[in-house]
């Protein structure tokens, strides 16, 4: 996987985190890179974290659907890590 | 949403609430549901395409209807990826975008994502596999446990398999483990 799929991938999450939560502002997503994976950090507000990860973290296995399609055909995963 | 309100059969096995709560909690919900012309079908295909964009997929995204539902249609050399396994990515995106544009109570509209005729062959799919699974259950004598699935696919086979003759259909498991069992009936009627 690219390092300008990672970026989109961060973008996409930024841009679904504003879109879920009551302080935008407050979004942030930090990216790691690992041995065997691109570990997306993403934060939000406390109040906030519910709505990202949602019922029976419904809303984070939806988002974590969509970067694994993005990666699809990378030898390198992307991981979604939900700071508490 | 509870899940369970989805689901007829398990409605009349699991009734957590007054009645009569619920159907004033319904109606308060109609009258803040919005109404075709609303914009938001305007709006949801806008953020899907914007989705989609991101995710840099080559795919046109079209308004299909706008009535009490508002359905989207992707189509493009991308379609597969966006639908995914399974469909898994579009149930995703149609999750996401519920979850977005319905955050406040004030003009709920249901929003579904497809892709072509994907959700009818689907659902066609379920229906054909549900019948099979209850002829057998009746044939064996018994009880036939299915895939997990979501509250989406289990109420599409629990309203196939209603008029089926000799059996019975519930969902057993918690979240994403939750799977019809469809029981074959005794003779009299009675469960069990």
């Amino acid at each position: 996987m690219s390092a300008e799929t990672v970026d989109a991938m961060r973008e996409l999450v930024t841009f679904l985190a504003r879109s879920l939560v009551d302080d935008p502002d407050a979004v942030e997503v930090e990216v790691v890179e690992g041995d065997r994976a691109w570990v997306l950090e993403l934060s939000v507000a406390e109040d906030d974290l519910g709505k990202v990860i949602g019922k029976e973290g419904r809303t984070a296995r939806a988002i974590r659907t969509l970067l694994a399609t993005m990666s699809a055909r990378g030898r390198k995963r992307a991981v979604l890590d939900i700071l508490e | 949403m509870d899940e369970r309100k989805n689901e007829p059969q398990d409605g009349a096995l699991f009734v957590t609430e007054a009645p009569a709560k619920d159907a004033a909690r319904r109606k308060k919900a109609d009258d803040q549901r919005g109404a075709p012309g609303d914009g938001k079908a305007e709006e949801s295909a806008e953020l899907l395409d914007e989705i989609l964009d991101l995710m840099d997929l080559d795919v046109d995204v079209d308004i299909r209807d706008d009535d009490e539902k508002v359905v989207l249609d992707v189509t493009g050399p991308d379609a597969g990826r966006v639908i995914g396994k399974k469909g898994q990515t579009l149930d995703a995106l149609q999750f996401l975008l519920n979850k977005i544009l319905n955050r406040f109570p004030e003009g709920r509209r249901h929003i579904i994502v497809d892709s072509g005729d994907y959700r009818e062959r689907h659902d066609r799919g379920l229906v054909t596999m549900a019948k099979r699974e209850a002829k057998k259950a009746v044939s064996e004598g018994r009880v036939k446990t299915l895939q997990p699935m979501s509250a989406r696919d289990r109420r599409v086979i629990h309203l196939a398999l209603a008029k089926f003759e000799g059996v019975e259909t519930l969902s057993q498991g918690q979240g994403t483990q939750r799977r019809i069992q469809i029981i074959p009936q005794r003779a009299g009627g009675r469960r069990r």
